[in-house]
């Protein structure tokens, strides 16, 4: 069965389309990469699987359903910029949020809660920080802790927003090693991403979009010069001239 | 001191309003200290200081239809803060109107409408002026027994909503994609600060509780990096800013509200000058520290390049250099000679073998950084030394280490010096 299933989705920023007529269908299982050059809509995708932004026409389900309904199955990473680093909480707490979603509405952190929380930041070799305020920490750092609270949240998918944007080599390698660890256990991971030396080898499928979605499907036989340059064309696509007039 | 005590705290005690206004200060000190620490997070003072004129008009409303039933009051004034909020949030999504502004014209508006009613009640009293700036000395029981009531609801919603509003305050875009109703508990915070503006009108009033609210907050968030510190600790220092305004405002007549924000002023000032993390006090002795530590380090090399010259021309020659005054230079070298860097005999410094080390680490950090600056090409010739100057005592030994490695180990920096090695 499909994970994500897309059925021509529209989603506009006032009044402009971001998003045009993309359909897509995202199996179980797969680490997909998101690229696009800069304004494309990778985020706005992102955004609009997530039920974050209104769509102006357009259908999503996750497991056949709306996403209000799967929740707690899904879990989303943010770009890192939009903190406030300055607030008043350690990594410890930070992971924790993610476990607010199975957490009664009132109720307070359970043992079991405590220890997905401890075995996170294990995983990401952060337990030494876990005390620490989150502006007191390098931006690797940061960004493993954001995952430490994904992979908390014990979802089947995981989106991303440029995980790898200002991260030390070590973060890296150790970001691309968990997705192929939860991909082995069954869960798809999704990611926008910038640096296209780092697709081939990494990922498993690529969606290339440039407000429409120009192609998907493996690595291998969509990461192409053709297509990249179609993608990535310096050329104004109709589609943006028309926009102008609008 | 015991006559002070005696004179300054219980005599006042014995009078019931005064022991009315003291609990008073404690129920507003706890909902406003622990509300306003949201309110400070969300960035949303402005918001805090327009419910604070906005809740006037249903305050009157109120009073009109019931007379002076706090109950009723009550009602009308969270009821007016929670319509206040709902249009300024209205008016910024629905407009090209930014927040701040619609801020602007809805409590103003709300505030006027406020005074307008009072000016139209006829043959009645209600003061006015209290409203405005407060009389916690003319706290009544039944004020007092709302108070108690808000602030148990106050802390029970914060207790119970922790998650709720930790989630909501850091990553509003989490708590959507979990699925908590963000904007739901938004209104929720907005009821909650109503009823405490409502529990602050009475010490404070009007034009000053936004203080009430966010001062104790700030002090706290100045002093702890941790949430669940900062509550209490807001808490703490709101009540005791309430108790000593209440203090002042008896014996020196001040008005109430004004003795209870200075009072809290004040301690926002201290913890701003000496807090421990942040201070400007501890921020300047850092500093100085650093620069003395890299003073230090280059008496070091000095006294290395110098060894074997007599102590007075030693010591004018590193003067010189460092541009030290004597005085300062002698107490550098004392207190490198008691941490065993340099010993003095025959009329002379020398370094002791750990000051040796520390020399050698010094300059091998400052030749591998101009080899490395002069092959990446990102400094100039004649910039090198001297930004290897200020480098030479910043970096830390592990990155040196890498530094070392990157470059392959090398034997000479660009000038032809040798590197030296650390033995091993």
């Amino acid at each position: 069965m499909n994970v994500i299933s897309i059925k021509n989705l529209t989603i506009s920023y006032h009044r402009k389309p971001a998003i045009r007529g993309i359909s897509l269908e995202i199996e179980k299982g797969s680490i997909i990469a998101i690229i696009g050059p800069n304004g494309a809509g990778k985020s706005t995708l992102l955004k609009g699987i997530l039920g974050l932004l209104p769509f102006d026409s357009g259908e999503v389900k996750i497991f056949g359903e709306d996403v209000d309904k799967v929740r707690k199955k899904i879990s989303y990473i943010p770009q890192r910029e939009q903190f406030d680093w300055d607030f008043p909480i350690n990594v410890y707490e930070l992971v924790m949020m993610g476990r607010y979603a199975h957490i009664p509405f009132i109720g307070f952190p359970r043992r079991k809660d405590k220890q997905v929380v401890i075995n996170c930041l294990e995983k990401l070799e952060i337990e030494r920080c876990a005390t620490r305020q989150i502006r007191n920490l390098s931006g690797g750092q940061q960004q493993r802790a954001f995952i430490a609270r994904a992979l908390a949240q014990e979802s089947d998918i995981y989106f991303m927003d440029e995980p790898f944007v200002g991260v030390d080599a070590k973060t890296e390698k150790s970001i691309f090693s968990l997705m192929n660890e939860l991909k082995s256990e069954g869960k798809t991971i999704m990611v926008v991403h910038h640096d296209l030396s780092k697709i081939k080898g990494y990922y498993d499928k690529v969606i290339m979009i440039n407000q429409t979605l120009i192609a998907y499907g493996n690595t291998n036989d969509v990461f192409t010069p053709e297509l990249i340059n179609k993608t990535y064309g310096g050329r104004l696509t109709i589609l943006q001239k028309t926009e102008e007039l609008i | 001191m015991t006559e002070f005590i005696k004179y300054f705290l219980l005599e006042p005690l014995q009078y019931e309003f005064i022991q009315r206004a003291l609990l008073a200060s404690v129920a507003v000190g706890i909902s406003c200290g622990l509300i306003g620490v949201y309110i400070m997070l969300r960035r949303m003072s402005l918001i805090g200081d327009a419910l604070a004129h906005a809740v006037l008009p249903g305050i009157v409303i109120g009073f009109m239809v019931a007379g002076k039933s706090e109950l009723v009051m009550f009602t009308g004034a969270v009821v007016s803060g929670i319509i206040t909020s709902v249009l300024i949030g209205f008016l910024s999504r629905n407009s090209i109107i930014k927040e701040d502004t619609s801020i602007g014209i809805i409590f103003t508006g709300a505030f006027a409408l406020g005074i307008l009613l009072i000016s139209q009640l006829k043959g009645v009293h209600l003061d006015l002026s209290s409203y405005l700036f407060g009389d916690i000395l003319g706290v009544s029981t039944g004020d007092l027994i709302l108070s108690f009531t808000i602030t148990l609801v106050i802390i029970i919603c914060v207790i119970l909503f922790y998650k709720q509003l930790l989630i909501t305050s850091f990553d509003p875009t989490l708590a959507i994609t979990i699925g908590i109703p963000v904007s739901v508990i938004h209104y929720g915070l907005m009821t909650l600060l109503s009823m405490s503006i409502v529990a602050g009108l009475q010490s404070v009033g009007v034009v000053l509780l936004v203080a009430m609210l966010i001062t104790p907050a700030a002090t706290a968030y100045l002093l702890t990096h941790s949430l669940k510190k900062i509550l209490p600790l807001s808490v703490l220092i709101a009540v005791v800013a309430s108790i000593s305004g209440l203090f002042l405002s008896y014996h020196f007549n001040f008005s109430s509200g004004a003795s209870i924000v200075l009072t809290a002023v004040m301690f926002f000032t201290v913890a701003f000058i000496f807090s421990p993390k942040e201070g400007l006090l501890i921020k300047y002795l850092r500093k100085k520290k650093t620069a003395r530590t890299a003073i230090s380090e280059d008496v070091i090399k000095l006294i290395m390049r110098y060894k074997g010259l007599q102590l007075d021309e030693q010591v004018s020659k590193l003067s010189s250099e460092t541009g030290l005054h004597l005085r300062n230079l002698k107490s550098i070298l004392n207190s490198l000679e008691s941490k065993g860097f340099l010993y003095s005999d025959n009329n002379s410094y020398s370094l002791t073998n750990q000051g040796l080390a520390e020399a050698r680490r010094l300059v091998r950090t400052h030749r591998l950084w101009e080899t490395y600056a002069s092959k990446e090409k990102f400094l100039s010739d004649d910039e090198l030394h001297s930004d290897a100057e200020k480098i030479e005592h910043l970096l830390p030994d592990e990155l040196v280490d890498e530094l070392d490695r990157e470059l392959g180990y090398p034997e000479k920096d660009p000038h032809g010096s040798e590197i030296p090695r650390t033995e091993s």
